[in-house]
């Protein structure tokens, strides 16, 4: 166990190194190809009517002209060991992981990530543990109750759940609980240290909107996989040996299930990790994924950088959980 | 206590579907006695699992009508509630299956699993169940039980994991044991020991013993009586004795002489029986085999219109054909010729 | 200047939004919010020639939000209206506008400084007394070293790239080059040998050449004083020293800024401003959609960026006659319009160019820009109303003849040599959808005359550094009419004209002439109207230079931009300061 976990860490940083990499390439070369040259992605950086002088100066302070591997070179030192940063009147020590400075506000990256993480945090393991719970169960007692009428109605129910993009039930959502009738008057992210009941109670709109969708789905999983389990030989031998149905149901059809499940689970939620997206935006939100896209239509490199590869990071430790659950859970994958 | 422990008297299983009524099972009688047992043959679709899922009450929860009588030591299972046979299932009456790979929980150990069985039926504590789980796996054959007894499913080769399902169906001492196909995902040396143990726990536990196969050769080993079974109906029942030795019923022959013979040289292709299994829900009019018959066209016409009736050809030998005992005799030698025929010539040829 | 317009995300919601707006929109007072207070709305457009609730009422928090972030709070390095607005909060420049509605509110008058420039030398030198009780927020005492340091950060380029950059190109220059008082700090604090202080009430500007604009040149938050000590670089965004009424309390970077009531600020000395609120908060990156209707509801007071609502919020807005009451619809000093390039063929002859001008479907543009009430007026001269001197006219029937003059077009094709139309790209922002549907109602009313157009759609934030303002980018590219807008940095003709249209702004990359126009008569009238110092002659040249940029069809003018805004009912001292075209802020408080 321990040299499997040891491999999947070396395993971990490679594929770090490798998404940095490629997203370095797509920032730098794919603007080459169009014809953009150093000084004029540095135009963006600057304001109106820049003097060349000052597009140069631009480009030297952030390093642009610089041929690429040496800025991605100085980019991994940054990360490694730190790097200084001279704001005018002081030199500071950004310590490692040092992702660079915004290109936009000259302030680090790492600081401000790190002051997002909670509120993405907050908005996933909320909805996490609703749409888990909610669509997991619907989706059992779908099965266990197939073609009944509550098995037709929360399946059609979650089929349109997983059509209805989170932008539409978000802005309903909104319309009605937050504008019309003020149950949930301005939504804005109070953290849980200030004050946990405005925490929650700001939260609940944005984790139903994005629980919803993903129960709908968890519903429909667990649900295939329970009518699957449950027609499988050893459940049929779990009722030959006389056990009561409802041992049968959960100690051996849904401990089969939810293995599936899990893994899935542990990619959504290390997705999410990375920026509910959709979610932050709608409800204003400012977590990853509010920074992501802030970082992007900026084009502000260092905030691209350090977003993706947070996102990666989780992503790529969300998997390696999963993984050594699924250890733990299947005896066959151990040996 | 009385000597029968099973008695099944016209049993119907019929299920509806969309498609028409199957008929999966369509009137079988036969009475088991303790320390016997029934080898029930035929082919896939004839019905077999069917009624052994039947007598354990596994139809539950699907829309399987259930009409006819089985009898367990006395007790009227059909119609019983649910909760009743499920007290009754692992404790009085046990089954193991074909495939124990698929067959046995992958997540939890053998050992815990055959204590789970015993625990659901006896008042006992964790340690006391495991201490039996341990002690059934080494009844059963397997080296170091308490060592294998945390091991998984897979951990264990066919043939151990069959003795392990073995292990868990005796755990609760049933008097009722019903094995479906318990050899048929085994190599053919782990088959011979499998039977075996089966006849030594018979012998020892004096437990009804009831096998279920397609295979002629498990039956001949181990059966005391034999109920062949086509189409859901029964198509001859006897000993095993008569049986094989005097089979009555066209159906039969066949299967005898498909049968690959180990003191035969294998030059020939084995011969099947011609055609496939009817379907169970538009069975053929009249006697069900007779699509593939040889000597329907002897019957003058009763094997297309009537349903044959089971009638005893000797004491204790039932058959459900048209064909006289004469017919039958005279069909029989002359099948028997051909074979000996067969088998000169075979023997010809692998000299020359 | 630069207006912000919203992301183009919102447009994402947006139709599900106007569906629900639909729904919602017929409903008597929208805002369900239980403080839109007793009294009823002023009117619609009540705050655009008077002040909406006047009172000196303390206290209460001020709320603002803005769909975006602000380009940086540091008033040396910000160039967006909205955030030189927000700047009177806490800084106070040698000279700010006057608070008050109207055309009064274009004047440029004192705010640190005693009087407005003295002039001397033939222009060359302009001298500044300070207020001598002026202080930061920690007690000390505001002297002219420190305004002479404020304009020194704006020389460090790589430091402080974002804000105009008048004073390096106004101030005499020096060799070497002023750097900036960043590197080599020691040497060059103080160095900038333009600026002198003789005293520390006294600040004098040496110019490289006479420049009568110069009173509006200081009234840019450039020249707010900034301690030297408390200069932290590019981190002072995070903590400008105030000498307004608040100071920051906290600024969560794209976050939110809190601000509070600076003790040491005098409302005696600084009369344009006031300290009403007791707490200021701007939430930044809010969603565009739920800005609006947390406005409406009354779950904040302003939106900060002041361009107006969305579509959705519009439509409830002009369905409503109860939220109409509460909103402005003013002139926002903008002009959309689309530069006629004069070098890429054929529109570098005149003839193709009025073609285009006389093509053009002035309804159905300012339709794309969102009607008469969201978009703005038909605009038939390249300066809207708002600027000195601007006067009306009409070479190109725009107001006559809205819908366009398909003959009249063709005549002109025939007169630059192409009878039956040509081709050529037409340049516009795609994350700006009205600019998007301003391009393709312009597409299809020139092909009506045979002018075929291929669109072009570009990142707003790399159109003028990479694509539109680059000319050789846009030769390549046969990018002969690219849409735009433009406002003034200051309200005066040469405030307007001076970037977009003289010979001697254009430039290879972040090129704002971008229609490359350098007609003698426009450059020389710009030049006077630099070394002119009396008001009346340099406004006069205005309407001038005005009509030689339309006489050449440099520009298609298509819309004097309005902006509607919603006039939450809790504010008091609401007016619309027609410089910023919205609200002014320094002088909110709430009921």
């Amino acid at each position: 166990m321990i040299t499997f976990i040891v491999r999947r860490l070396f395993a971990t940083i490679f594929l770090l190194i490798v998404v940095s990499m490629i997203t370095f390439a797509i920032f730098f070369l794919i603007p080459r190809l169009a014809g953009q040259n150093s000084y004029e992605l540095a135009t963006q950086y600057v304001g109106r009517n820049p003097t060349r002088a000052a597009v140069l100066a631009i480009e030297d302070k952030l390093g642009l002209n610089a041929p690429v591997y040496l800025q991605y070179a100085r980019f991994l030192k940054a990360i490694v060991f730190g790097t200084h940063y001279n704001s005018g009147t002081s030199t500071t020590y950004c310590p490692p992981p040092c992702f660079g400075y915004s290109f936009k506000t000259q302030q680090p990256v790492w600081p401000q990530m790190v002051s997002d993480i909670p509120v993405t945090l907050s908005l996933a393991i909320g909805a996490a543990v609703i749409w888990l719970v909610g669509g997991v169960t619907i989706g059992i007692i779908s099965a266990l109750k197939r073609g009944t009428l509550f098995d037709r109605f929360s399946m059609g129910l979650a089929l349109v759940g997983v059509s209805l993009p989170i932008f539409f039930t978000g802005l309903i959502a909104l319309e009605l609980f937050s504008y019309k009738w003020p149950i949930f008057p301005n939504v804005q992210y109070v953290s849980f240290s200030t004050n946990p009941l405005l925490w929650a109670r700001n939260l609940v709109l944005p984790w139903i909107v994005l629980a919803l969708l993903y129960a709908a789905l968890y519903a429909r999983l667990t649900r295939a996989g329970m009518l699957e389990t449950m027609s499988e030989d050893f459940i049929r031998t779990a009722r030959a040996k006389g056990l009561r149905e409802r041992t049968v149901i959960f100690k051996h059809g849904l401990r089969a299930t939810l293995t599936p499940i899990v893994t899935i689970f542990g990619m959504d939620l290390g997705l999410l990790l990375g920026g509910a997206i959709i979610t932050e935006v709608t409800f204003s939100l400012h977590g990853l994924g509010l920074f992501t896209v802030e970082a992007v239509q900026n084009q502000d490199l260092p905030e691209i950088l350090g977003v993706t590869m947070l996102a990666a990071f989780f992503i790529v430790i969300a998997n390696l959980v999963v993984d050594i659950l699924y250890a733990v859970v299947d005896p066959r994958v151990r040996h | 206590m009385p000597d029968t422990l099973l008695e099944v008297d016209d049993l119907h299983i019929h299920f509806p579907t969309d498609d028409g009524l199957v008929k999966a099972v369509d009137g079988i009688s036969f009475s088991l006695d303790r320390g016997r047992t029934l080898g029930i043959v035929g082919e896939s679709g004839s019905g077999k699992s069917v009624t052994s899922l039947g007598i354990m009450g596994l139809h539950h929860g699907s829309n399987a009508r259930i009409t006819g009588h089985i009898k367990l030591d006395g007790e009227e299972l059909v119609g019983a509630t649910a909760n009743r046979i499920r007290e009754l299932r692992g404790s009085k009456m046990a089954m193991i299956f074909q495939d124990p790979l698929s067959s046995l929980h992958p997540f939890y150990t053998v050992g815990a699993q055959i204590a789970e069985a015993y625990l659901v039926h006896n008042q006992v504590g964790k340690k006391v169940a495991r201490k039996h789980a341990v002690e059934m796996l080494g009844r059963v054959g397997i080296p170091q039980p308490a060592t294998r007894a945390d091991d998984y499913p897979h951990q264990f080769s066919g043939g151990m994991r069959q003795r392990a399902m073995i292990a868990m169906a005796l755990s609760c001492d049933p008097e009722l044991l019903i094995a479906d196909e318990p050899t048929t995902a085994l190599d053919v040396t782990v088959q011979a020991q499998i039977l075996d143990l089966i006849w030594d726990l018979q012998q020892e536990y004096h437990s009804a013993v009831i096998i279920i196969t397609h295979d002629l050769g498990v039956v001949a080993e181990l059966s005391d009586d034999i109920l062949v079974m086509y189409a859901g109906r029964m198509a001859e029942y006897g000993s095993a004795e008569n049986t094989f030795d005097q089979p009555g019923h066209p159906y039969t022959w066949g299967l005898l002489a498909s049968m690959p013979r180990i003191d035969e040289a294998r030059l020939e292709r084995l011969v099947p029986i011609k055609g496939t299994p009817p379907s169970l829900i538009n069975v053929p009019s009249g006697c069900a085999f007779h699509p593939r018959c040889r000597y329907a066209g002897f019957t003058d016409g009763r094997s297309q219109a009537e349903v044959p009736e089971l009638r005893e050809v000797a004491p204790g030998h039932l058959v459900a054909c048209h064909l006289t005992g004469d017919q039958r005799r005279r069909f029989r030698t002359q099948l028997d010729l051909e074979e000996t025929e067969a088998s000169a010539a075979r023997m010809t040829k692998g000299d020359g | 200047m630069r207006r912000r317009r919203t992301i183009g995300l919102a447009a994402l919601g947006a139709a599900a939004a106007l569906a629900l707006a639909a729904c919602g929109g017929g409903s008597s007072g929208g805002g369900s919010g239980s403080s839109s207070g007793s009294s009823s709305a002023a009117g619609f457009n009540a705050a655009i020639t008077k002040v909406v609730n006047p009172s000196n009422h303390k206290g209460g928090t001020l709320t603002f939000a803005d769909s975006s972030t602000t380009d940086s709070t540091d008033p040396g390095n910000t160039y967006y209206a909205f955030s030189w607005n927000l700047t009177r909060f806490y800084t106070m420049p040698l000279m700010t506008y006057k608070s008050c509605p109207g055309q009064c509110g274009l004047q440029v008058v004192p705010d640190l400084a005693t009087g407005p420039g003295v002039v001397t030398d033939n222009g060359l030198t302009w001298t500044y007394h300070i207020q001598p009780d002026v202080k930061f927020e920690d007690g000390t005492t505001v002297t002219s070293s420190d305004v002479k340091y404020a304009v020194e950060r704006t020389f460090d380029r790589a430091k402080l790239p974002l804000g105009p950059n008048y004073f390096s190109l106004l101030l005499k220059p020096q060799k070497p080059a002023y750097p900036g008082p960043y590197k080599d700090r020691s040497k060059n604090i103080m160095g900038l040998k333009a600026v002198q202080t003789p005293n520390p009430t006294t600040i004098v500007f040496h110019l490289a050449k006479p420049f009568a604009d110069f009173n509006y040149v200081v009234a840019i938050p450039q020249t707010a004083p900034v301690p030297p000590n408390k200069d932290t670089g590019s981190n002072y965004q995070l903590h400008p020293w105030s000498t307004g009424p608040y100071k920051f309390q906290s600024y969560q970077l794209n976050k939110q800024t809190t601000l509070v009531p600076n003790t040491f600020w005098k409302a005696s000395t600084d009369p344009q401003a006031k300290q009403l609120p007791s707490k200021i908060v701007i939430n930044w990156n809010v969603n565009a959609n739920d800005l609006d209707n947390r406005l409406l509801a009354g779950d904040l007071d302003v939106d900060a960026a002041g361009t107006g609502v969305q579509a959705a919020a519009r439509a409830k807005i002009l369905s409503s006659p109860t939220l109409k009451a509460s909103s402005d619809d003013p002139i926002s000093g903008f002009l959309w319009f689309a530069y006629l390039n004069t070098v890429v063929k054929p529109m570098n002859n005149v003839h193709c160019r009025m073609a285009v001008e006389y093509a053009a479907n002035k309804t159905n543009q300012q339709t794309a820009y969102g009607g008469p009430v969201a978009g703005g007026a038909i605009a038939s001269t390249v300066a809207p109303p708002n600027v000195l001197g601007q006067k009306h006219f009409d070479l190109y029937e725009a107001t006559t003849k809205p819908g366009g003059d398909l003959a009249k077009a063709k005549s002109e094709l025939q007169a630059c040599g192409q009878p039956n139309g040509f081709s050529t790209g037409i340049a516009y922002r795609s994350d700006r959808p009205k600019e998007v549907q301003a391009a393709q109602s312009l597409q299809a009313a020139l092909s009506q005359v045979g002018i075929k157009t291929s669109l072009h759609g570009y990142p707003s934030g790399t159109y003028f550094s990479n694509f539109a303002g680059v000319p050789k980018y846009v030769h390549n590219h046969n990018l002969g009419i690219l849409m735009g807008g433009w406002a003034p940095d200051w309200p005066d003709g040469y405030g307007f004209f001076d970037f977009i249209t003289a010979g001697d702004t254009i430039s290879p990359a972040g090129n704002t002439n971008i229609e490359e126009l350098n007609d003698p008569v426009v450059n020389n009238l710009l030049n006077k109207m630099a070394a002119t110092n009396d008001a009346t002659t340099r406004n006069s040249y205005t309407a001038q230079i005005d009509m030689q940029v339309m006489k050449q069809a440099a520009i298609l003018p298509e819309v004097y931009a309005k902006s509607l805004l919603y006039r939450s009912p809790n504010l008091t001292n609401v007016y619309v300061q027609p410089y910023y075209g919205m609200y002014n802020y320094a002088v909110l408080g709430l009921k």
